[in-house]
């Protein structure tokens, strides 16, 4: 009789226990998946931040007479498209501008990692909800942009960025998410600030002044989502991070 | 009967509670170490984060506090041990944690931080140089500062650019020169004689290359965490003429149809003669002279010349180069001359309104005028010059003090000869220098004065007419202007260290 009553005793407290550590479990594992999500976006502002606050070493100023291989030094910070290396795009937001590269949601930085290999080219570029990361070494009289698009130089980077979701994923997290997109329209994962006479302004505004080696920072936001909905509520759970880099070399 | 089986069956049940009750435990147990274990393991995801983004931040201050000594005006301030530095010298900025011995130059010994990238870049080992210790000034008031260990402070060579990888050819000559020290020349010309500003490989520099430094910080975190980042700077100097530091004049004017009042005593001297630390000595005696009155433009038609010689007057109380001859060598009386050595930033509205911001931008105090020598900030002194920067009108009437410095004001400065100022007065925008009182003070060192703006505050196109008067009453209006390079020198900074380069060097962990 003990024996039974204990045992009922044992399982009743054995069934609380697990309903508890079920809900707990969910809640873990909905959490976990967020703080990672969290985790992988720090850590991919801090590279794109470190990236961009050394870009532009060598400049053009260093030399006192520059090389005919124009891949020995940087021409600019940022590198552009179109007429790269030419005539310089004006950097707008939303389509505006004259700039493919740098924009909302693509950026190629000219640096020497100090890795032997030279000056290379980096660039980000988030393409559906991947963003992705590609060096390759700078060419004498090279594209930035088909360098960096051949094929094997493009890596994930991070995954699930939903800067620029699809319509029914925009929908979908607007709805859970009204502030995180104002508007209701994409975010630009990058946004830059330009160097004017009359001191840095939204590059978009500045004018003139608005071309890739004015760019001073560069303003990184991004919108990760967790790779599996709430385990309880089913919902889409997003974090957005932000960052700013902030270019010490010289514009030329 | 039946009490006797049930007894018999509570004893075959003795202890099951206590298995049951071991067995809950051991299960909770089990899902508490779940737990704990997981927790700990985002733990260490975010600390290894933390760590590395403090490591690149205490090595950024030990850039900045390298950068900020090197400034003469700091209170902290490192002094090159020549100069130029030659590459046998190394200075260090240690900043050891409590009980700890930081020795980068002992390379021998790994618990000391000792400094191995030095060899990669230079191909020697520290050990072998000259190396003076600092001791770091982050610590304030016993408050551990930023974890930086050690910042160098050394010349640079094309080979040391490329950190042991491969240098960078600045000159283009093909070699990638590892004994030559460089310096960084604003006013470079290229053979065919277009400007190129740059750093330059050469031994014997010229008057406007000034050295450029290489700053290298490392920090070292508790856990093991480190990071090496590197500044190439070159201290940023306002230079007037291409020929040599300083100017070529006590008193310049620049522009067109310039002009120039004197009050016309005997007391009033405008003195191009060299004036020799320490500055409180007024004595004349023998040295470089500079011009007297200095004018920048020469056509037929403009009017500076005859306005200033107008007057400039007695001649006997303006004197200066050109030396006259025949033994012994004394100054020129009626010493105005047209300055052919100009740099050309400081004949232009837009290269002057350059250099006005490069000053503001570094200067120790910006005041809005129009204002008074009320507004100067305290602390200046003979030992510690300050570089005050006025935008708009500055009124010294009544002001029976000494400044140290350099002083720039951009719309009309009314001096008080009872004020004496021991450095640099720039009167650079509305370009009028206004005096009608009588005094004992002076100005020690040179005076520019150069109108660039239209009275709405629009620059124009070409320098307009400046304008000196002194006109105080009586035979008592000042001592003038005399020229005195080591003040002035001293007064033109460097204003700062400006960045020439950044980058992050890669470190094996």
């Amino acid at each position: 009789m003990e024996l039974m009553i204990a045992t009922a005793i044992f399982l009743v407290i054995c069934g609380a226990m697990f309903g508890l550590l079920q809900l707990s479990q969910q809640k873990y594992s909905s959490e976990t998946q967020l703080s990672g999500a969290f985790q992988e976006t720090r850590l991919a502002i801090d590279q794109i931040v470190r990236d961009f606050n050394v870009s532009g070493y060598p400049a053009r100023s260093l030399f006192s007479a520059l090389p005919p291989d124009s891949s020995q030094y940087t021409l600019s910070p940022v590198a552009w498209d179109p007429s790269y290396a030419v005539s310089p795009c004006f950097v707008g937001t939303a389509g505006g501008g004259t700039c493919v590269t740098p924009g909302d949601f693509d950026l190629i930085v000219e640096t020497n990692l100090g890795n032997g290999a030279g000056v290379s080219w980096i660039r980000y570029q988030l393409i559906n909800t991947t963003l992705y990361r590609a060096v390759v070494p700078k060419t004498a009289g090279g594209d930035p942009v088909a360098a960096t698009s051949a094929a094997g130089a493009m890596v994930p980077f991070l995954t699930n960025v939903m800067n620029n979701p699809s319509p029914a994923q925009l929908a979908l997290i607007v709805a859970n998410y009204p502030g995180m997109f104002p508007g209701g329209l994409p975010q630009p994962v990058f946004k830059y600030t330009c160097d004017t006479a009359a001191g840095p302004l939204p590059c978009p505004l500045a004018g003139n002044d608005g071309i890739p080696s004015n760019i001073r920072n560069v303003d990184v936001a991004l919108i990760v989502m967790t790779r599996q909905p709430d385990m309880q509520t089913q919902q889409p759970k997003l974090v957005e991070l932000n960052g700013r880099g902030r270019r010490v070399n010289p514009s030329r | 009967m039946k009490s006797r089986a049930h007894f018999k069956k509570a004893r075959c049940e003795h202890g099951a509670a206590l298995l049951i009750a071991i067995f809950a435990l051991l299960l909770i147990s089990v899902v508490a170490i779940a737990l704990i274990v997981s927790s700990g393991t985002e733990t260490s995801l975010a600390s290894n984060y933390r760590t590395s983004t403090s490591a690149y931040y205490a090595s950024l201050a030990g850039l900045e506090e390298g950068r900020g000594r090197l400034l003469p005006t700091s209170l902290n301030y490192i002094p090159l041990p020549a100069n130029p530095m030659p590459l046998t010298q190394v200075i260090y900025i240690t900043n050891p944690a409590g009980g700890e011995v930081v020795a980068p130059d002992d390379t021998a010994n790994p618990t000391t931080y000792p400094d191995t990238q030095y060899k990669q870049e230079f191909g020697v080992d520290v050990s072998s140089r000259i190396v003076t210790k600092y001791a770091s000034v982050s610590p304030v008031a016993g408050l551990p500062g930023p974890v930086y260990k050690w910042v160098r402070i050394n010349a640079l060579t094309e080979k040391s650019l490329g950190n042991g990888v491969t240098g960078v050819d600045v000159n283009n000559d093909g070699d990638v020169d590892p004994f030559t020290p460089l310096f960084y020349d604003p006013a470079n010309r290229t053979l065919g004689g277009a400007m190129s500003p740059g750093l330059v490989e050469t031994p014997t520099p010229s008057a406007t290359a000034l050295q450029a430094l290489e700053i290298t910080s490392f920090s070292v975190l508790p856990n093991g965490s480190e990071k090496m980042l590197q500044y190439l700077v070159q201290p940023l100097v306002e230079f007037p003429n291409l020929t040599g530091q300083g100017f070529t004049a006590a008193l310049t004017l620049a522009g067109n149809n310039v002009q120039y009042t004197g009050p016309g005593t005997n007391s009033f001297f405008i003195n191009g003669q060299d004036h020799q630390c320490p500055p409180a000595v007024q004595v004349v005696t023998a040295g470089p002279m500079v011009t007297a009155i200095g004018y920048t433009v020469t056509s037929g038609s403009d009017s500076s010349s005859g306005n200033i010689a107008a007057g400039a007057v007695p001649a006997a109380n303006y004197l200066g180069a050109p030396l006259t001859t025949g033994p012994p060598p004394g100054p020129s009386t009626g010493s105005i001359a047209f300055l052919n050595t100009m740099n050309g930033n400081w004949l232009t509205p837009t290269g002057l309104d350059a250099v006005v911001q490069d000053i503001t931008n570094n200067a120790d105090s910006v005041i809005t005028g129009p204002t008074t020598p009320g507004s100067f900030p305290s602390g200046m002194s003979a030992t510690h010059p300050m570089t005050i920067v006025v935008n708009g009108d500055l009124d010294m009437n009544g002001w029976r003090n000494t400044g140290y410095g350099l002083l720039l004001v951009t719309g009309t400065l009314h001096y008080d000869p009872d004020a004496t100022w021991e450095g640099l007065v720039l009167v650079i925008g509305q370009g009028n220098f206004v005096s009608t009182r009588g005094g004992s003070g002076g100005i020690d060192g040179a005076v520019f004065v150069a109108k660039t703006r239209d009275t709405s505050g629009n620059l124009l196109a070409n320098l307009g007419a400046s304008s000196f008067s002194q006109t105080g009453p009586g035979s008592n209006v000042g001592r003038g202007i005399n020229y005195n390079s080591c003040l002035v020198n001293s007064a033109m900074g460097p204003i700062t260290y400006k960045v020439l380069a950044f980058k992050e060097i890669p470190l094996a962990n």
